[in-house]
């Protein structure tokens, strides 16, 4: 089980090369611009939605990017801080793309 | 293939997916491999992505001058490292000439790269 | 179960904010009762240890988050020797060795090689990852 952090904008290729090697019990955590990719309509929620991946969204960058939680795809949790060492709890490995 | 994992010893994968120059991360990220290497711990690379453009032969850097990627790639073997694995869609994509790269590449595709991931302890994206 | 930590970055200090969430990472890993055992700054990372560095009022400035974390929690904080000199970070023993005029590096990190990474993959439970 591995948690991908995706922290570029859907426009560069760390998005799509993150899902090109998801696998079925991993799980992907946007922070940085990476949040962008969790505006529902967005190319990126389409990739996202498209991959069935377990999603989270880091809310302190959310809030700073300014997306807002209603603005996000459905499916999408938002985890702070503390939630998201909980996820490096669960998920033994990580993988950050940038 | 890559060295056998030492009984307890945790393996990691290094996954390069940036182009040299423009990024210094495929040197550290090859320096990281080496370092494990050395320091006899199982370790595997990966070039995924815009990473598979480090593979390309015939790199001159004598103009440029900047440290020669390619040198160090060919020193990998000595380091008991004597497969490198890469992403054969993205060479594909790049338009990389598959028989004028180096034979010790294993291509892998999304499966393959996905299985590779998969059994490593450690995966250190660079 | 407390887990032991340690921390890659990779990302500079002032390019985007992944040193400042690592940072913040770092914090409330400690605050979940695990323990960290060193973070590795390795590539652009090393410039995190910029001594001289002089953050706008209103930003946070990752230096000062990383000195106090390390002042607070004994973190030891590593620069990767070799990102680190050729970014111009050195400590009072290499900047001697190379004849530059001063030691760049603030006190709160120190310069280590990557065999401190390798020994970190090896022994910690979790390894994370900010580029």
């Amino acid at each position: 089980m591995l948690l991908h952090t995706v922290s570029r904008s859907p426009a560069h290729s760390a998005l799509r090369d993150c899902l090109a090697v998801l696998g079925p019990d991993d799980a992907i955590l946007l922070l940085g611009d990476g949040v962008y990719a969790a505006i529902a309509g967005g190319e990126g929620a389409a990739l996202l939605a498209g991959s069935g991946a377990t999603l989270f969204v880091l809310e302190a960058d959310a809030a700073l990017a300014g997306v807002q939680e209603r603005l996000l795809l459905p499916g999408a949790t938002v985890v702070d801080d503390d939630g998201f060492v909980a996820l490096t709890e669960r998920y033994g490995r990580q993988l950050a793309w940038y | 293939m890559t060295a056998p994992a030492a009984a307890g010893r945790k393996s990691i994968l290094v996954a390069s997916r940036h182009a040299h120059p423009g990024s210094s991360l495929p040197r550290s990220a090859l320096d990281t491999a080496l370092a494990a290497a050395a320091f006899d711990q199982p370790v595997t690379l990966l070039f995924l992505g815009e990473g598979v453009l480090q593979l390309l032969p015939g790199q001159d850097s004598g103009a440029a001058g900047v440290r020669n990627l390619r040198k160090v790639l060919d020193s990998l073997p000595l380091y008991e490292i004597e497969t490198v694995y890469a992403d054969a869609a993205a060479a594909a994509a790049f338009g990389l000439p598959r028989d004028a790269l180096p034979p010790q590449i294993e291509w892998l595709d999304a499966a393959g790269m996905q299985a590779l991931l998969d059994r490593h302890d450690h995966v250190l994206g660079f | 179960m407390p887990l032991t930590y340690a921390l890659l970055v990779l990302a500079a200090p002032a390019s985007g904010h992944a040193s400042l969430t690592a940072a913040r990472f770092a914090r409330a890993l400690l605050a979940r009762g695990h323990s960290l055992q060193r973070v590795f700054f390795l590539d652009d990372g090393t410039l995190t240890g910029l001594a001289s560095a002089v953050a706008p009022q209103d930003e946070q400035a990752p230096l000062q988050q990383w000195v106090s974390l390390a002042e607070a929690q004994q973190t030891e904080l590593v620069l990767c020797i070799s990102s680190a000199l050729k970014r111009g970070l050195l400590d009072s023993a290499e900047a001697s060795r190379h004849e530059r005029p001063a030691a760049t590096v603030h006190p709160a990190f120190e310069l280590g090689g990557l065999g401190l990474l390798v020994e970190s993959a090896q022994t910690a439970d979790r390894l994370v990852t900010f580029g």
